[in-house]
C-alpha cells in the first residue's frame, strides 16, 4: 500500500522555509502525500509549528511513516481532533470538507495498515491477578457458598472511566500476599468443618398480635419508621448465642397491614449490631421480601445466610467498659413512596397512614445441620474408605481435586506433588487432618495459578481452558462452571457457534448481574453520586429520614434514593443487554427502570414496591436513556447546582468515548460560588461565558461547555427544574419553622425561581442545541456511530483486561460494521467480541 | 482496664496453628529510656505526611509573594520574609513549636510538573520523573532509608493512608514505593494497624512463633518452586508480569527470616489509653489523630523508624476525607478539593485545622523524653503537599519540616528558594536521608544538600 503514498517534498512536512528540518525525528522514511501536507500547511502549522506550539503540540515535524508505526500517538490524536471537529478551532480558517475527509481517510488507512502488519507483536501481558471483585466471586463459586471479602484485601485501584482489570493496575506485593493468605485461611475455616456434629445455636422471640388500630401500633407492628417501642417486634430478636461460622436460618411469621390502594409492603431482615453502642451501626441485610398476605393470613417465611458475612461483634467499649450488644435479627419496613421525607414525621404521619408489617415470631438457628457435614465440606473432604485405609492417597486426592477446580484447568502431577509436600510440612503442627488440609488448601489459594487469570502455558494448558476462563471472567466476573470446563476438556469451546451459545447462556445466568454491575459502574464513573455532598438547605428532604432511628442521616441498612439511583442505572444496562437492545437506548429509550421510590422522585405514577422493573414512560416524564438518570445527574453536580463541566466531561468520555484533557496544572479558578448555593444565585452559564473570555480557558472550554449546558434544566438531585433565581438573589435554605414541609419550601422557591434557565449552546461545528431533548436527537442523528464505537471499545477492553492498542483498531472497525446492520445491539456486540480472534487468543 | 481491652475474635480464630506470613515484626518495646539504659544508640527517625490539593497561598497562582502586597493572615506560610518565623492565623498551631519547625517556600519536584493538577501527589515522596523519562513511579524516600537501616527495627517501615491500598497511576493512595512500579499499599484501619504492629503473635510464645516461622520458610520454598515452574511455561510478556509474583515470594522469604530473628526480642507493651481503634472515617479529628497516634506508638516502641502518612489522596472518588471540611468547619459546604480553587476566608480555617492535627503529632513527640532531649529531636518530619495555591498548580509546594534538632537540623526560620535561588525539593530529601543514617549524595533529581537547614 505504500505506493499510494507519494513522497512529499524534503522528507517531512516542510513548510515555508523555516529552519527546523534538523529537529525532525527520523527524517529518512517520512512520507506524507503532498495533498495531505498542504492541508496541514494551510490550517495547522501556524499554531502548531516551529513558531507557536499551542498546547505544546507541533505538527511541522510529523513523521509520515505511520503505516510502519511512526508517530502513531500524534497521528491518532490528530485523527481524533479532526473527527470530533475540535481542530482547527472554529474561529480559524477551515479546510474544506473534502480535504478534511481526505486527511481522515489517509490517517485511517495508515493506522489500518500498521495494525494489520503481521510482524506486529502484541506486547501486552495477559497474565494479571484477579481483581478483588473477581476474587470474591471466584471464592464463592469455588467454595459453594456465599462468601464476602469483608474488606480483607486492599482496595483495588480505580480511575474514572477506566476499567481496573488490567495488568497495569493489578499489581501484587508482599502486603497483598499477606491478605490473600488470611482471606484464604478464613475461607477454608468456613469451608471445612470439624468432625462430629456441631452445637446448634437457637434463639426465638414472640410478640402478641392484636387488631391493628389507627391510634397507635401494637407490639407486633412495624411502621415505616418505627415500631411500638421497647421490646416490640421492631427491636428484633437478640440472639442468645451464635457460632462463628456456618449457615444460619431465620424463620419468621409475618403479615401486612395495608391501607387502601397499597398492595404490599417490602420487608427487609437485617442482622448485626443496632445503634446505641458506641454509635456503631453495623447492620447488614439478610434478605428482602414483599408481604402481600394480610393479618388474617399470617405466614411463615425463611431466609438463609452465612454468619461469617455479618459484622463481627464489636470490642468492649474503651470508654467505660460497656459490653457490646448481642447479635440481633431485626425486621425493617422498607416501604417508600418517594415522598416519605416531604414533611416532618413527628406526629405519626406515615407510620399511621403507610402500610405496616406485623411480625409474630422470629426464630434463629445455626449452623444448619440437616445434612452434616454440609455439601461445601464434602465437596472437598469427600467421603471415601481411603481416608482410613490409605491416608496419604486420600490426602493427595483431596489436594488434587481441589487444585483442579481452583486452577480452572487440569493440574500437573508435579504441581500436586508440591502441595503434598506442603501438606507434609504442615501436618506435624496440625491437631487434625482437617486442620492440615485447611492450611494446605489456603496456600493453594495463594498460588499464582489461582490468583492470576488462566493463560495458555507451553505444553500444559490448551487455549481451550484459557478461553473458558476468559468467557466466565468477562461475563460473570467469576470462574468457569462445569459446562465451560467440560467443553474445554473436549476441545469444543473454540468454535464460533459454541461461543455464541455459551455467551447467551452466561448472560442469561444470574451471575451476569455481577459483571454488569462492575462493568457499568466503572464505565460510567458514577460512584460519586453516593457521596456527593448534597446541599440539604436547598434540598431539605433529599436524604433526610424524617423520623425514627434514622432521623437526619443516611443509614447503612436502609437504602436511600441515591442507592436506588445507582441500582437504576445498573438495572437499565442489564435490561438493555438482557433484551439485546440497541445502543441507541443509552441516549434515549421509551422505558425507564424504576421502583416506587424512584418513580416518586421522578414523578411517574403507578409503580409499587422496591423491585426495579422496566416501566413505559411518557414525554412529560422527561426521562429515557442514561442522560437523565439521577445517578449521572447527581454524580455530576456540585450538590447544590448542576455542573455543566462535569456533565460535559461525562458525556464526552462515557458516551462519546472521547479523551477529555484533564484540567491543566495552572488553570485559574473558575469562581466557586456555584458550589455554594442557598447563598447568592449565579448562573453557571454566565460564569462560564466569563471564563471562556480568557484565551487560555477558551481552548478547552469552547469544546466542553456546549455539551454540558443542555443538561442545565436538570438540577443537582436529578430532577427537572426549569426555573432558577435571578442572578444576585439571595436564596434562603429550608427553615423548618417557616416552611413546615417540602411543599412549603417549594412554594417559597417558586417565588424566587423567576428566571427560566437557558440550556442552549452551540456544539462545535454543529447546531445550537436547546435542552435535553434536542441534545438526544442530535446525538442519535449525528453521533450514533461514535457511541457505538465507544461501547464496542469499552466491552472489548474490559473483556481483554487491557487497554486497546493499534492492533485492535481493525477489530473495533469490523465489529462496528458487523453490528451496524442491526442497529448495534448489545448481545450482538458481546458475541462478536467473544468470537473474534483477538478475544480467543488465536495465534 | 489497662490492657487487652479489645477482642481479637476474628484474628484469633483465623490464626489457629496456621501460617502467618503476615507476622508483623516489631521490635520489642524498648521505650526510649530503656534503650538508652542498655547503652544502645538512640534511634533516628523520619516521617512524611501529605495533604492533598495544596493550601491557601494567595499571593500568586504559584504561591510566590508579590513585592509590596501584605502577607495574608490566612496564608499557609506564616510570614512573608525569609528569616525568623512569625506566625499568622493558619500557622498558629505551630507557634509553641517554633524552635522545631521550618517553612520552605519555592521547592518542588520537576517530576510533578507534567502530572496534572490532580496527580502530582504521586511523586511527593519519590521525585520520580513519572510524566517524562520514567514510566512508573520510583523508590520513595522512606523506603530508601528503610532499605539501608530498616533492619534495625522489627518493621522496616510503616505505611499509612486514609484511603488505603495503592491507588493507581496519577491517583496514588500511598506515599511509599519500593521501586519502579511497586507501590506499597497504605493501611487505613486503626484496629488492623494496631494488631499488625503490636499483637502479631496472637498469644503464642516466641518459641512457638520461631518454630512456625521455620516451617513457613520451608513452605515458601515450595511455593517459590511452584511459581518458577509456572513461569517457565509462560510467554515472554507474561513472564515479565509474573516477576512481580516471584519477587513477592522472595520478599516474604526474607521477611520470615527477619521475623525469626526478631522473635528473640520481647514484644512491645503498649498503653492504649485514649486510643479508639474503632473510630469511623467520618470522625475527622479523631480518625486523623488516631493514625498519627499509631505512628507515635510505633516510634515510641521503636517498632519502626520510617513512616509515611497520606492524610488525603487526590482524585479521591468516594472517601469521607474529601468531605472533612464540611464536618469540621461550621457551615462549610465545600469539599477539600473545592478549596483548591481558592477561597480565602474558608480555605484558611481548613488549613489551620490540618495544621492543628499535625501540630498535635509533633507536640506528642516533643512531650516524650528521649535521652537528653525528646523524641522530636530525633525525628525529622516532613509535611506538605505537591500543589501550591488555587487551581492545583504543580510548582512551589507548601513544605514544612519539623524536628530532627538532634540530627543536625536547625529550625525557626522561613526559607525562600524562588527565582535564582531555586533548588529541587530532592535536595531536602538528601539532607533528611543523611540525617537518619541512610547516607546518600543523590536522590531523584537532587543537585546537592539543603545546607540552609543543617547545622
Amino acid at each position: 500500500m505504500k505506493a499510494r503514498i507519494t513522497v512529499f517534498a524534503a522528507g517531512c512536512l516542510l513548510f515555508s522555509g523555516l529552519q527546523y528540518s534538523a529537529l525532525a525525528a527520523p527524517v529518512d522514511a517520512t512520507t506524507v502525500p503532498s495533498i495531505i501536507g498542504k492541508v496541514f500547511e494551510a490550517n495547522c502549522v501556524s499554531c502548531h509549528g516551529p513558531k507557536k506550539s499551542k498546547g505544546k503540540i507541533t505538527l511541522h515535524d510529523l513523521d509520515g511513516g505511520l503505516a510502519v508505526g511512526r508517530d502513531l500517538v500524534r497521528w491518532e490524536k490528530i485523527l481524533k481532533e479532526l473527527r470530533s471537529g475540535e481542530m482547527p478551532p472554529e474561529d480559524e480558517e477551515q479546510p474544506d470538507d473534502a480535504d478534511r475527509k481526505a486527511v481522515i481517510a489517509w490517517i485511517e488507512t495508515g493506522i489500518r495498515q500498521f495494525a494489520s502488519s503481521p510482524d506486529l507483536e502484541a506486547a501486552v501481558p495477559t497474565a494479571r491477578r484477579l481483581t478483588n471483585f473477581e476474587y470474591e466471586n471466584t471464592m464463592r463459586d469455588l467454595l459453594g457458598f456465599d462468601w464476602k471479602l469483608s474488606g480483607g484485601l486492599p482496595v483495588d485501584p480505580e480511575k474514572s472511566y477506566r476499567f481496573n482489570n488490567t495488568a497495569e493496575f493489578m499489581l501484587i506485593g508482599p502486603e497483598q500476599m499477606d491478605r490473600y493468605l488470611e482471606c484464604a485461611q478464613r475461607a477454608m475455616t468456613s469451608a471445612i468443618v470439624d468432625p462430629g456434629k456441631p452445637e446448634i445455636h437457637r434463639s426465638e422471640a414472640k410478640w402478641i398480635t392484636k387488631v391493628p388500630s389507627a391510634a397507635g401500633k401494637n407490639a407486633d407492628e412495624i411502621g415505616v419508621y418505627r415500631g411500638a417501642g421497647r421490646n416490640a417486634a421492631s427491636e428484633g430478636l437478640n440472639l442468645k448465642s451464635w457460632p462463628k461460622t456456618g449457615e444460619f436460618r431465620i424463620r419468621f411469621k409475618a403479615s401486612a397491614i395495608l391501607p387502601p390502594g397499597v398492595d404490599s409492603v417490602p420487608l427487609q431482615m437485617v442482622m448485626g449490631y443496632p445503634p446505641g453502642f458506641q454509635a456503631l451501626f453495623l447492620l447488614e441485610p439478610v434478605g428482602n421480601l414483599r408481604l402481600t398476605n394480610t393479618t388474617d393470613n399470617p405466614q411463615m417465611f425463611e431466609m438463609r445466610g452465612r454468619i461469617e458475612n455479618f459484622p463481627v461483634r464489636p470490642p468492649i467499649s474503651l470508654k467505660g467498659g460497656m459490653s457490646p450488644p448481642a447479635l440481633c435479627v431485626k425486621p425493617v419496613n422498607l416501604w417508600d413512596n418517594g415522598h416519605l421525607n416531604d414533611y416532618n414525621d413527628n406526629g405519626g404521619g406515615w407510620d399511621v397512614s403507610g402500610p405496616r408489617v406485623s411480625v409474630e415470631s422470629i426464630e434463629f438457628e445455626a449452623p444448619i445441620a440437616d445434612v452434616w457435614p454440609p455439601d461445601h465440606h464434602t465437596r472437598i473432604m469427600f467421603a471415601s474408605p481411603l481416608r482410613e485405609t490409605n491416608k496419604p492417597a486420600y490426602v493427595r486426592e483431596v489436594i488434587s481435586r481441589f487444585m483442579t477446580r481452583a486452577f480452572r484447568r487440569p493440574v500437573l502431577p508435579e504441581e500436586v506433588d508440591r502441595f503434598v509436600t506442603v501438606y507434609n510440612i504442615l501436618e506435624g503442627d496440625s491437631p487434625t487432618l482437617e486442620d492440615a488440609i485447611r492450611e494446605t488448601l489456603a496456600l493453594v489459594l495463594t498460588a499464582p495459578q489461582f490468583l492470576y487469570h488462566t493463560v495458555a502455558e507451553n505444553g500444559v494448558t490448551t487455549r481451550q481452558y484459557e478461553l473458558a476462563s476468559k468467557l466466565s471472567y468477562f461475563l460473570w466476573g467469576s470462574m468457569p462452571d462445569d459446562t465451560l470446563l467440560a467443553l474445554a476438556a473436549q476441545g469444543k469451546l473454540d468454535d464460533p457457534a459454541t461461543i455464541e451459545t455459551q455467551v447467551r447462556r452466561l448472560l442469561a445466568d444470574k451471575r451476569s448481574g455481577d459483571f454488569i454491575k462492575n462493568f457499568t459502574l466503572q464505565w460510567l464513573s458514577i460512584s460519586k453520586a453516593k457521596t456527593r455532598n448534597i446541599n440539604l438547605q436547598l434540598f431539605p428532604r433529599f436524604l433526610f429520614a424524617a423520623g425514627g432511628e434514622a432521623k437526619g442521616r443516611e443509614v447503612p441498612n436502609r437504602p436511600t434514593i441515591r442507592d436506588y439511583m445507582e441500582s437504576e442505572t445498573v438495572a437499565f444496562i442489564a435490561e438493555l443487554i438482557g433484551k439485546n437492545a440497541s445502543i441507541t437506548n443509552l441516549v434515549d429509550s421509551n422505558f425507564a427502570v424504576l421502583n416506587q421510590p424512584l418513580a416518586g422522585h421522578y414523578g411517574v405514577d403507578g409503580v409499587q414496591g422496591n423491585e426495579l422493573r422496566a416501566v413505559p414512560i411518557k414525554p412529560e416524564h422527561r426521562l429515557g436513556g442514561l442522560l437523565t438518570q439521577g445517578s449521572v445527574l447527581v454524580a455530576k453536580s456540585t450538590g447544590s447546582a448542576p455542573h455543566p463541566i462535569y456533565r460535559a466531561v461525562w458525556l464526552r468520555e462515557a458516551i462519546l468515548g472521547e479523551d477529555v484533557k484533564p484540567p491543566p496544572a495552572e488553570v485559574p479558578a473558575l469562581a466557586d460560588t456555584v458550589g455554594a448555593a442557598a447563598e447568592k444565585a449565579v448562573t453557571i452559564k454566565d460564569m462560564l461565558r466569563q471564563h471562556r473570555k480568557e484565551e487560555t480557558c477558551n481552548v478547552c472550554h469552547a469544546s466542553l461547555d456546549p455539551w454540558g449546558i443542555p443538561f442545565e434544566k436538570y438540577n443537582a438531585i436529578g430532577k427537572y427544574q426549569p426555573m432558577v433565581p435571578k442572578a444576585g438573589v439571595n436564596v434562603r435554605g429550608f427553615i423548618e419553622k417557616i416552611d413546615k414541609d417540602l411543599a412549603g419550601y417549594e412554594a417559597y422557591l417558586k417565588t424566587v425561581n423567576t428566571v427560566e434557565i437557558h440550556a442552549d449552546a452551540r456544539v462545535p461545528r454543529g447546531p445550537t442545541i436547546d435542552g435535553m431533548e434536542p441534545l438526544k436527537a442530535f446525538l442519535l442523528a449525528e453521533r450514533k456511530d461514535d457511541i457505538a464505537e465507544n461501547v464496542i471499545r469499552r466491552f472489548l477492553s474490559y473483556s481483554l483486561g487491557r487497554s486497546l492498542t493499534y492492533k485492535d483498531f481493525l477489530l473495533v472497525e469490523q465489529i462496528g460494521s458487523q453490528t451496524e446492520k442491526n442497529d448495534y445491539r448489545f448481545q450482538d456486540i458481546i458475541i462478536a467480541i467473544c468470537q473474534s480472534d483477538t478475544f480467543r487468543g488465536k495465534p | 482496664m489497662k490492657q487487652k481491652s479489645w477482642h481479637l475474635d476474628r484474628r484469633e480464630f483465623l490464626r489457629g496453628t496456621g501460617m502467618a506470613l503476615a507476622l508483623p515484626f516489631l521490635e520489642g518495646m524498648m521505650g526510649s529510656a530503656k534503650a538508652a539504659d542498655a547503652g544502645k544508640a538512640l534511634p533516628k527517625r523520619m516521617m512524611i505526611s501529605y495533604f492533598a490539593y495544596g493550601a491557601y497561598m494567595p499571593d500568586t497562582l504559584e504561591g510566590i509573594p508579590i513585592a509590596g502586597k501584605p502577607h495574608h493572615e490566612w496564608n499557609w506560610f506564616p510570614c512573608m520574609d525569609p528569616g525568623p518565623l512569625t506566625f499568622n492565623k493558619s500557622s498558629a498551631p505551630f507557634a509553641p513549636l517554633k524552635e522545631y519547625v521550618s517553612y520552605l517556600r519555592g521547592l518542588d519536584h520537576v517530576g510533578g510538573y507534567g502530572m496534572g493538577g490532580h496527580s502530582s501527589g504521586d511523586v511527593f515522596g519519590t521525585g520520580a520523573l513519572m510524566a517524562s523519562t520514567e514510566q512508573t513511579n520510583n523508590i520513595s524516600i522512606d523506603q530508601f532509608a528503610a532499605k539501608i537501616s530498616g533492619s534495625k527495627t522489627r518493621f522496616p517501615s510503616l505505611v499509612l493512608g486514609t484511603e488505603g491500598g495503592t491507588g493507581s497511576y496519577g491517583n496514588a493512595k500511598t506515599l511509599s514505593h519500593y521501586g519502579p512500579g511497586r507501590p506499597i499499599p497504605a493501611m487505613q484501619k486503626p484496629q488492623e494497624i494496631f494488631n499488625r504492629m503490636f499483637q502479631p503473635y496472637a498469644g503464642s510464645s516466641p518459641e512457638q512463633v520461631r518454630t512456625r516461622l521455620k516451617r513457613d520458610a520451608s513452605v515458601l520454598d515450595v511455593m517459590l518452586d511452584n511459581s518458577k515452574s509456572l513461569n517457565n511455561r509462560l510467554g515472554k510478556a507474561d513472564q515479565q508480569k509474573m516477576t512481580e509474583y516471584l519477587d513477592t515470594v522472595r520478599a516474604l522469604e526474607q521477611r520470615v527470616e527477619r521475623s525469626s530473628q526478631w522473635t528473640h526480642e520481647p514484644l512491645p507493651n503498649v498503653d492504649t489509653k485514649g486510643l479508639n481503634l474503632e473510630v469511623a472515617y467520618t470522625e475527622a479529628q479523631e480518625y486523623t489523630r488516631c493514625l498519627y497516634d499509631l505512628i507515635y506508638l510505633a516510634f515510641l516502641t521503636d517498632s519502626t523508624r520510617f513512616a509515611t502518612l497520606m492524610l488525603e489522596s487526590e482524585s479521591s472518588n468516594s472517601h469521607p476525607t474529601m468531605q472533612y471540611p464540611t464536618y469540621v468547619l461550621p457551615g462549610c459546604k465545600a469539599s477539600s478539593h473545592d478549596f483548591s480553587h481558592g477561597r480565602a476566608p474558608e480555605n484558611g480555617p481548613w488549613d489551620k485545622w490540618r495544621a492543628e492535627q499535625h501540630a498535635y503529632f509533633l507536640q506528642r513527640l516533643r512531650d516524650t523524653k528521649e535521652g537528653d532531649g525528646n523524641m522530636l529531636d530525633r525525628t525529622v518530619v516532613l509535611w506538605g503537599s505537591a500543589h501550591s495555591h488555587a487551581g492545583h498548580g504543580t510548582k512551589n509546594y507548601p513544605i514544612h519540616l519539623a524536628g530532627g534538632n538532634a540530627l543536625g537540623f536547625k529550625h525557626g526560620n522561613l526559607h525562600a528558594f524562588e527565582g535564582a535561588k531555586k533548588k529541587p525539593l530532592a535536595n531536602l530529601f538528601v539532607s533528611m536521608l543523611n540525617a537518619v543514617d541512610a547516607p546518600t549524595s543523590k536522590f531523584a533529581d537532587s543537585t546537592g544538600e539543603m545546607t540552609e537547614l543543617r547545622i
